[in-house]
């Protein structure tokens, strides 16, 4: 994306990226019970995805599916227990007992804050592509724009 | 019952589009079998006296929003004369349209949609009711005015008319709201009296929109630009059914404004002008269907003005006028559409001599004609008998105002009646006419027959008006129609009027008329709506400027102005400096580094010091110890700031340089949303309400919610409904943003 590439940066930013996921997926998980959750753990994807495109690794791209998905997954669980007679975004909770791992507390919330972190992302994405400067972007184009149109 | 007539116009509104595809003539006759059912039921009603029917289906309960019909006397004479007319101008359409002519698909479907809609209007018994199917045959009218949407002039006609009415339609609103509020209900069928102000407003608005529907002057003027309608569309709707929905609303409605002056004053200008100015209409145009028009609108003026007397005697003689009007109307406009079709003119001093050509046409229009002008055996006769028996029953100024009104206005429909068929039918230029249709000529004759029908089976007639004119006034039912009085004073009247309006007639149909005035009214509705449509671009163009600081300006200022009402419940009892100094040293840093952004002239300092502000702020969370709060600002700022350095690579190192007042406008603005929102925050800190519910929302969240953070268990579980509007807001700016980005990219790229 800039055109002056500065090696430290672009190294940094690489070697960044996977602790910043893990911190996101901790975040996500751990938002039930410890500060976090889903919007939370979408910023910082969103933080990740911004300073790679900022530094060239990658382009902007996926909004709109980032975006469909999210709002899918949040209607689904929203609408989902109406099929069961209860109300509007009642919150299932599930408790598995799994090896190793101990005991796992979870629920129809996590599904819930995946689709606000996909929504977040996709938000972040479409503002780093509406940002993105048409002139250095390839006209061809792998983002989502060209390809829906 | 109620129900299944909508449910089989419903059904046939579907059919009579599908088989309209065929061909017009399939579509017309698939559209007539609703009405005719319809008429029937309605007649059968009628004959038997059936107590009302009732349906009701309420909406918003609380708000008094329902769907109610009541099919009492009224509304069933009503859904008579529009079904059965109705079923009749399908008919006629099959021999006025040729059998492949185009728009088969959407002419008898609309038609009958209008036809729908009339007759939800006439079954109406609650107000809003009411004004749904008022506003339905507003816009079927546009779209049957307009069937001939190739011709410009037809286009404007059909505009005119519906911004006109359209408007109406508006004021009636405002006055129909006033008067639900003084009435306390919206039920049609239990009006009561209403005094005051408010009231007063109520009447003329609801007054002037009735004017407006009914072509009363000086909103008379969308008429004769609807006669560019077929002529099915001129006969159903701009004679015989929706021009008289104004009069059936004051009719309605007149009881709860009885004791209000305005109403009555207003009411005999608007009646007594349209009908004088209508009459000398229909006595200066050439154009057999404009005679016809104006004539309509002074037939309105009449009804208007015995209803606005509001004696129960003049009530009677307003619904039996308009009976007959339906009848006698109807039939001249389908002759005049055949005379249209058969000699390819309607323009009367070009035609001439068609008695012997069009003989069945002759009879019906003469049948017709003679009781519009009030002459017997006919029920037009009895009918103008009663209006002048009304005039003549009032008091004082009253009945010199209505015996003098109804006179002249009478004398002149005489004339313009008598010219419109001597020269259609006395000597004249020898003119070729094309064979006759069977589809065109019967509809005419049983309407022109049935004034004739109407008097000799004038106890029947008479009993159903009486039914129809007890709705609206309780002591209506003693009248009676009359065939033949004898020599009472009303007769001679009568007598005078015909003689005079006869040779006045007859004296006009010999001289030419030269080419009738162009309408200025309707030019000045034309220069009115011209001049709003060019306005528009250039308001737009000032409101829409394309500017995004101004807009920014506008909106931040518009949305401060609503701390205003917060400044009152500002109070400082409950404020305390601090919770702790820190907080000060934090507040100090934050305001330092907000004033230093104002004066930082580059942009990524600017961006930057936001940055810092925000992370100032995630320090105050800390100290109140919120880490979800902290963690949510601090990873927001850290996208904001890189997000603006992404952004900022585009644009110019400083910002640009700005006007002295532009920055003074900018100052202000930034003052008043700082200020607002310090007033909104020291306004909310001024009524503590109580402890907060930690404790419950702790508990609730571990019960319902299965999950120890609070914060989070709101926002996933109990509070689960908010988080979804708002990430669905935050979806649809994305798809914003990237909608922009798009039309961003193309233009780059050309």
């Amino acid at each position: 994306m800039t055109n002056s590439h500065s090696p430290i940066a672009e190294m940094s930013i690489r070697a960044a990226t996977p602790l910043a996921l893990l911190i996101s997926a901790y975040l996500l998980f751990a938002g039930h019970n410890n500060p976090g959750g889903g919007f939370a753990a979408g910023l910082v994807l969103g933080a990740v995805v911004t300073l790679r495109t900022l530094a060239g690794l990658q382009e902007p791209t996926y909004a709109t599916a980032l975006l469909v998905s999210g709002v899918l997954i949040v209607i689904v669980v929203a609408i989902a227990p109406l099929l069961w007679g209860d109300p509007l975004l009642d919150m299932a909770v599930i408790s598995i007992r799994a090896p190793i791992l101990g005991t796992i507390k979870s629920g129809s919330a996590l599904p819930f804050d995946v689709g606000v972190t996909a929504i977040v992302v996709g938000l972040i994405v479409a503002l780093l592509d509406g940002l993105s400067d048409p002139e250095t972007s390839d006209p061809a184009g792998r983002g989502n724009l060209e390809r829906n149109s | 019952m109620l129900l299944s007539l909508f449910a089989i116009h419903g059904l046939g509104i579907v059919c009579s589009a599908l088989a309209g595809r065929r061909s017009m003539k399939s579509g017309l006759i698939a559209a007539a079998v609703a009405p005719a059912i319809t008429a029937t039921w309605a007649a059968i009603s009628l004959s038997r006296g059936d107590s009302p029917a009732i349906f009701e289906f309420a909406w918003v309960s609380d708000l008094d929003l329902v769907f109610r019909f009541r099919s009492d006397g009224l509304a069933l004479l009503m859904a008579l004369l529009v079904a059965g007319i109705g079923a009749l101008v399908f008919y006629y359409a099959t021999g006025y349209f040729k059998a492949d002519a185009p728009g088969g698909n959407r002419f008898p479907a609309t038609l009958l949609a209008f036809s729908v809609s009339m007759l939800g209007l006439v079954l109406a018994d609650s107000i809003w009711t009411f004004f749904i199917f008022w506003e339905f045959t507003s816009i079927t009218s546009f779209l049957l005015v307009g069937h001939k949407h190739e011709d410009a002039k037809v286009r404007m006609a059909a505009r005119r008319a519906l911004l006109i009415t359209g408007s109406g339609g508006l004021v009636l609103l405002a006055g129909l709201v006033v008067l639900a509020q003084e009435l306390g209900t919206t039920n049609l069928s239990e009006l009561s009296p209403v005094s005051g102000t408010a009231a007063s407003v109520a009447a003329v608005l609801i007054l002037i929109g009735a004017a407006t529907k009914s072509a009363q002057v000086p909103f008379h003027v969308w008429l004769p630009g609807a006669m560019a309608a077929p002529t099915p569309v001129s006969a159903y709707l701009h004679s015989a059914t929706m021009v008289k929905a104004g009069v059936l609303l004051v009719a309605v409605v007149g009881p709860a404004f009885a004791e209000i002056e305005a109403w009555k004053v207003a009411g005999l200008l608007f009646g007594i002008t349209s009908m004088i100015w209508g009459a000398v209409g229909a006595l200066r145009h050439r154009d057999a269907k404009l005679i016809l028009a104006w004539g309509t609108v002074s037939q309105l003026g009449l009804l208007l003005t015995l209803l606005s007397f509001g004696s129960a005697k003049a009530t009677y003689a307003a619904v039996a006028m308009l009976f007959a009007h339906a009848l006698f109307k109807a039939t001249l406009f389908l002759i005049v559409g055949e005379i249209d079709i058969r000699t390819g003119t309607r323009d009367v001093s070009e035609l001439g001599g068609l008695a012997a050509k069009m003989p069945i046409a002759f009879i019906s229009a003469t049948a017709a004609g003679l009781s519009m002008m009030g002459a017997p055996p006919l029920v037009g006769f009895m009918t103008k008998e009663a209006a002048i028996e009304a005039a003549l029953g009032l008091s004082g100024l009253d009945q010199a105002v209505g015996v003098t009104a109804i006179t002249v206005g009478s004398v002149l429909t005489v004339a313009y009646t008598v010219r419109f068929l001597m020269t259609v039918f006395g000597p004249g230029p020898d003119i070729a006419v094309l064979p006759r249709r069977a589809a065109m000529t019967i509809p005419a004759a049983v309407l022109g027959a049935s004034g004739f029908a109407g008097f000799v089976f004038v106890d029947a007639v008479s009993s159903i008006v009486g039914n129809a004119a007890v709705e609206l006034n309780t002591e209506a039912n003693v009248y009676k129609l009359i065939p033949w009085p004898g020599l009472t004073l009303a007769f001679i009247v009568s007598l005078a009027i015909l003689t005079i309006g006869g040779l006045f007639g007859a004296v006009l149909s010999r001289r030419t008329t030269a080419a009738p005035p162009r309408s200025v009214g309707a030019d000045l509705a034309d220069v009115a709506i011209d001049g709003v449509l060019a306005g528009a671009p250039r308001f737009i163009s000032r409101v829409q400027h394309g500017s995004l600081p101004a807009y920014l300006a506008t909106m931040g200022f518009a949305a401060s102005s609503a701390a205003v009402p917060f400044v009152w419940a500002m109070s400082l009892d409950h404020l305390t400096l601090w919770d702790s100094p820190i907080q000060a040293v934090l507040a100090a840093g934050i305001v330092a580094t907000a004033v230093a952004g104002a004066f930082v002239e580059s942009r990524l300092g600017a961006a930057l010091t936001l940055g810092a502000i925000g992370i100032g702020v995630s320090g105050l969370f800390v100290i109140q110890g919120a880490p979800d709060l902290v963690l949510t600002q601090l990873l927001v700022e850290t996208v904001i700031v890189v997000g603006f350095v992404l952004g900022l690579g585009q644009l110019a190192r400083r910002f640009p340089p700005v006007s002295e007042a532009w920055k003074a406008v900018r100052i202000v603005v930034s003052l008043v949303g700082g200020l607002a929102v310090m007033v909104g925050l020291v306004a909310s800190a001024s009524k503590p309400a109580g402890e907060a519910p930690i404790e419950s929302l702790t508990i609730a969240a571990v019960e319902e919610g299965g999950g120890k953070n609070v914060v989070n268990v709101i926002l996933t579980d109990l509070r689960a409904l908010d988080t979804l509007g708002e990430v669905v807001v935050l979806a649809t700016v994305a798809i914003g943003i990237l909608a922009l980005a798009r039309v961003r990219k193309t233009e780059s790229m050309v």
